[in-house]
């Protein structure tokens, strides 16, 4: 016991510092090299590989096709368009039952029994109008194509096809300044943006990984693309005669997609050459041996962990926004509902941007979701140019199903040709949905890099907007 | 719509608004970083510098003088004479003769600012992407802002580093140093010497930026071929470089007892084949931090087999097989992995073929 | 549990006696840490044990957080940790912090390092690492069916002797294998098996030295701590809650906890 009070803790840890100027820079990699040699030595006595040359002689001849420079990257095209022709043809189906259930059977249902239970007007309409509607809208058009491209995609993650789909793209995404996994996270965000910023979890490189959550939003997602496809086949479409119609609509989607993986790319490039410059970055890929997939196993888990993790969250936030949409609907102030205050306000503003305050309004209460933009800015559009017999009255969502109707609507709110190309950039180019940028904060932990996510999409794309909507006005007046 | 604005005034008006933006934006250049340069007091940085100055005289047993720090600090002597008056009057330096020494609060001040700057170098080295150029300016701003305390808490997270990346000591939070020890230079070495580099000297920062250009880190190994009154030529890891002797005399080596050098020329990893196998002999010292860390990590040791396995699609990165793994690493890291193929069993019978023809 | 696979008949099979708590584990008897390399079906592991299902994919690092749950055999609770997945615990980084300081500081009864058996060299860097902090250890042989297919034949006796701890080969993903480990954490847990560790013998002359001369000051101040080496090892890494740990004098603690168990 007295001899213990002769050694001080203090001793004991400035002898440590002396030793370790003796010992010099490199003792570290020394440590590691005696363990490995250890190791190694442990192996030599216990690991016989047979027949070296048979081993992995599947895998590689897979991966030399994969790989190659002629198959590799049709292989990847067509795995990913099939991935995504199922989803879209798979989703219509279950997404039509679920709104034919959830909009067009329990709405009106549960509009009854609150009229039979005497509920207020304005309970009723912030309740059963704001609230609910935004929920069943977000389930129905959002879970289906969830529902089947996740467990796809898991599906080829398990496989181990996906890594390999990073080997290959690498070099390209090395050019952005960023990691090869980007691909894969920009593919699942064509899914969901807030599924591919979880998805960046892969990338182990700090810089790189920063670098794909804040262009995760460039990948134009799944609540996007039935606005873009909308809006080209009206306005697009309409300018050709009606058997290119399709073509050239489908063809003005694409290129708005493809638009935003350029986007991706410029952005990546220029965030690692400013503010992630400094950024700790490197590289390493796995390239797992293929494995069988569990069929069951993906589908239990991919369902869980990434549809149901993202439909809640987005279900959270929508609530919410359900109701203060009914309510910027329905409170005056005088004559003008609050919608339409803000309309007249933003629209001088909206026109320079080739927008106008409809559109604005929209984006900012309908930011939980994207599903429920257009339905906003058509309710929105029958408030304020006082159209009537359309819609199911001030503040319930609606879409029509019918093009032409739609289209209607939209002449008699004063869109033209380029207030459509111009919504449909901005659609691709705005602030991610509050569903994402929340991810984006549980996954980086940090304020700033959740603002910088959500302004530099909006402010390019404001940037955007301005000179296209200006150069149109200069070429065409 | 009516638009106040015709589209070509707004577009002026557009192109100046993001012209702006980028001005005062533009990292490293624009107007908000700079003025974050300006506004650190260059009063205090001045006298801290004079401080870490003389200390250094101290720790190396040389004398300093009014025009030893002018000369260093490149400054007029007037200008110097006036920050020595000032440190005198608060009391961190005495005047002893014509000697400038530190008192026992200089000497802690000092201290304190050397552990800041060399762990925020260790930092900007072994955490971040920043260059090797900007470590030494990146420490220098920083070295004035931070407190002890948070240098405590950067340094615990880094592992509490013992040396900076150009290989000097970094005091401890006790302000504990090791004793000096002298040491010789790269100038100093005969033709045939073998040594290892222990620390690069990154000021004048003109010769720093030379031998950075030149690849040399602390950890190499040199072996001189050649010796001149000027020039000195030498292998480092591998790769010949000639120095001025001026230049080389910035470069602290220790000697090693070898007759050999470990390798004559490295060859790097990226030079492998596909299909072809090698066994690792290291990582370079320029490879550092986590980088380093991931690499050792999957197994990139030396003693290693290494095997090339698979290009991708456009030729680079490369798949390696490593410990059973199979693994794909870039080619700009491959370059600092330094490897002895193995030759193949075809070429090695094929040789003895050679030489049983010949006899 | 309708299917029953494996060993059926062996002593070992008493998979009846198993019983998946999943997360609600409030009291236990013993503490298990499950280590390992990244994608090495770890989680799989984890999940088979605990019937949790967290995540797993064909990727490296697919778990993040630290998961728990637990399980019941033989009478006895068990909380099972699953610490992030590393390659090694000897760098600065986050998780390698968490794993390693668990198995210090948290004193699990039972360290799990699950390893792929078609990588077995690579794995050992870090089953010989935690052998150098604990005594109590156990190496579970993963996917040993592609280790088959590679045509990778391992020794596992040789292995259990040459590393000191009990060596169980599984294939987590048809659920092989888990009878024979949950038994052989019951070994290892209660002391019918006696691990004796294999330790690194000599890094370089002159660091042995170093780590002699801690070791010879440590071992005045703190006694009855088994793994001295280590702690001197962590010492001049500087790893900050080792400095901690000697200066506060709590790793003094740590050897009066191990006493008292």
């Amino acid at each position: 016991m007295f001899n213990n009070q002769e050694i001080k803790s203090d001793d004991i840890i400035s002898l440590t510092n002396t030793l370790r100027w003796e010992l010099g820079i490199d003792f570290h990699d020394k440590i590691i090299e005696s363990i490995y040699a250890d190791a190694s030595k442990i192996a030599k006595q216990s690991i016989q590989i047979e027949d070296a040359k048979n081993s992995t002689i599947l895998d590689q001849k897979i991966d030399n096709i994969i790989t190659s420079k002629w198959f590799g990257f049709p292989i990847m095209f067509l795995l990913l368009a099939i991935v995504f022709w199922i989803t879209v043809a798979g989703a219509n189906i279950p997404s039509s039952w679920l709104a034919a259930i959830l909009l067009d059977t329990i709405h009106p249902f549960l509009k009854n029994i609150a009229s039979q239970i005497g509920m207020p007007w304005w309970l009723d309409g912030v309740l059963i109008d704001g609230a609910y509607m935004a929920f069943a809208w977000v389930v129905s058009v959002m879970l289906p194509p969830m529902a089947i491209f996740f467990p796809l995609f898991t599906l080829l993650e398990d496989l181990g096809y996906l890594p390999r789909v990073a080997f290959n793209m690498d070099s390209l995404f090395r050019k952005a300044g960023a990691h090869g996994k980007q691909a894969l996270t920009m593919s699942m965000g064509f899914g969901c943006n807030a599924a591919g910023v979880v998805a960046t979890r892969v990338i182990d490189s700090p810089r790189e990984r920063l670098i794909a959550i804040i262009t995760n939003n460039f990948s134009l997602c799944n609540g996007r693309w039935p606005t873009q496809i909308l809006i080209a086949t009206i306005f697009i479409g309409g300018l050709v005669p009606s058997h290119w119609a399709g073509l050239v609509s489908a063809g003005a989607v694409v290129s708005i997609a493809v638009l935003g993986i350029v986007f991706s790319l410029l952005v990546s490039w220029g965030l690692s050459k400013s503010i992630l410059r400094g950024q700790a970055s490197t590289f390493s890929l796995e390239l797992p041996p293929y494995r069988p997939p569990r069929i069951l196993q993906t589908l239990y888990t991919s369902l869980i962990d990434r549809t149901i993790l993202v439909l809640w969250r987005a279900i959270a936030f929508t609530i919410p926004a359900g109701i203060i949409i009914w309510l910027v609907a329905n409170i005056y102030i005088g004559e003008l509902s609050l919608a339409e205050y803000f309309i007249d306000w933003a629209n001088p503003f909206a026109f320079y941007f080739g927008l106008n305050g409809v559109i604005l309004l929209a984006y900012i209460i309908a930011i939980p979701a994207n599903e429920i933009v257009i339905p906003t800015i058509l309710m929105l559009t029958v408030i304020n140019s006082g159209l009537t017999g359309i819609g199911e009255g001030a503040g319930v969502m609606f879409e029509l199903d019918s093009v032409a109707d739609t289209k209607r609507i939209l002449t008699a709110g004063g869109w033209t040709l380029l207030t459509a190309i111009n919504l449909m950039l901005f659609s691709l180019l705005h602030n991610p949905c509050s569903t994402t940028l929340y991810t984006i904060y549980k996954e980086t932990k940090s304020i700033k890099w959740t603002a910088i996510s959500a302004l530099l999409p909006l402010t390019i794309g404001f940037i955007v907007c301005f000179f296209v909507t200006q150069l149109w006005l200069l070429f065409s007046s | 719509m009516v638009l106040l604005l015709r589209p070509i005034t707004a577009l002026l008006i557009g192109t100046i608004f993001l012209m702006l933006l980028a001005w005062l934006l533009w990292p490293r250049k624009g107007l908000i970083s700079f003025w974050s340069k300006r506004s650190q007091n260059m009063k205090r940085k001045l006298q801290e510098d004079a401080l870490k100055f003389i200390f250094d005289c101290e720790y190396k047993h040389k004398s300093c003088g009014l025009h030893s720090i002018s000369g260093n600090m490149n400054l007029s002597t007037n200008k110097a004479a006036k920050i020595i008056t000032q440190l005198q009057s608060i009391g961190l330096i005495v005047m002893k003769e014509d000697e400038i020494r530190l008192t026992d609060a200089g000497r802690s001040d000092a201290l304190k600012i050397i552990r800041i700057h060399r762990l925020w170098e260790k930092y900007l080295a072994d955490e971040t992407a920043i260059g090797n150029v900007e470590w030494h300016h990146g420490a220098d701003s920083k070295e004035h802002l931070m407190s002890l305390k948070e240098v405590d808490i950067l340094a615990a997270n880094m592992g509490n580093p013992v040396f900076d990346p150009h290989g000097d000591p970094i005091p401890t939070n006790k302000g504990e140093l090791p004793t000096y020890q002298v040491q010789s230079s790269l100038s100093s070495l005969k033709e045939g010497d073998i040594a290892r580099i222990t620390h690069i000297e990154d000021e004048p920062s003109i010769i720093y930026a030379q031998l950075v250009a030149l690849d040399l880190y602390p950890g190499m190994e040199v072996y001189i071929m050649d010796v001149t009154d000027e020039k000195i030529q030498f292998a480092a890891n591998g790769k010949e470089c000639i120095l001025n002797v001026l230049f080389a005399s910035n470069i602290t080596v220790e000697k090693l007892s070898k007759i050999e050098p470990t390798q004559k020329k490295y060859q790097t990893l990226s030079s492998l084949n596909v299909g072809d196998k090698a066994q690792v002999i290291g990582i370079s010292p320029k490879c550092r931090g986590q980088e380093r860390i991931r690499l050792m990590d999957l197994g990139i040791v030396p003693g290693t087999e290494i095997s090339a396995v698979l290009k991708s699609a456009f030729g680079d990165p490369t798949a390696y097989k490593i410990m059973g793994a199979t693994i794909a690493i870039r080619k700009k890291q491959a370059d600092n992995i330094y490897i002895k193929s193995r030759q193949n069993r075809n070429e090695q019978t094929a040789r003895l073929r050679e030489l049983s023809s010949v006899s | 549990m309708s299917k029953q696979r494996g060993c059926e008949n062996c002593q070992a099979y008493r998979k009846e006696q198993l019983i998946r708590l999943g997360i609600e584990i409030d009291q236990y008897d013993y503490v298990i840490a499950l280590a390992g390399n990244p994608n090495t079906g770890k989680s799989t592991v984890f999940n088979n044990l605990t019937g949790l299902r967290q995540h797993t994919g064909n990727w490296p690092g697919k778990t993040v957080t630290r998961a728990e749950g637990g399980y019941s055999y033989a009478g006895k609770q068990y909380k099972l940790v699953d610490l992030p997945g590393t390659y090694s615990l000897l760098s600065t980084s986050k998780e390698e912090e968490v794993a390693r300081d668990f198995i210090l500081f948290g004193q699990p009864d039972v360290t799990v390092i699950v390893a792929d058996a078609t990588r077995l060299e690579r794995n050992l860097n870090l089953v010989l690492q935690i052998l150098e902090i604990t005594d109590k250890a156990v190496l579970c042989l993963n996917l040993m069916d592609e280790a088959e297919r590679n045509h990778i034949k391992i020794n596992d006796r040789a292995l259990s002797k040459a590393l000191g701890i009990p060596v169980v080969t599984a294939v987590a993903r048809q659920k092989k294998g888990m009878d024979v480990l949950i038994n052989t954490i019951e070994n290892v847990a209660t002391g019918k098996y006696v691990c004796k560790p294999h330790r690194i013998k000599s890094f370089s002359p002159k660091l042995d030295h170093a780590v002699a001369l801690l070791v010879e000051k440590l071992s005045r101040k703190f006694k009855n701590i088994p793994n001295l080496n280590w702690v001197a090892l962590r010492l001049l890494e500087g790893d900050q809650h080792i400095i901690e740990a000697v200066r506060t004098e709590e790793l003094g603690q740590l050897s009066e906890n191990l006493k008292s168990v």
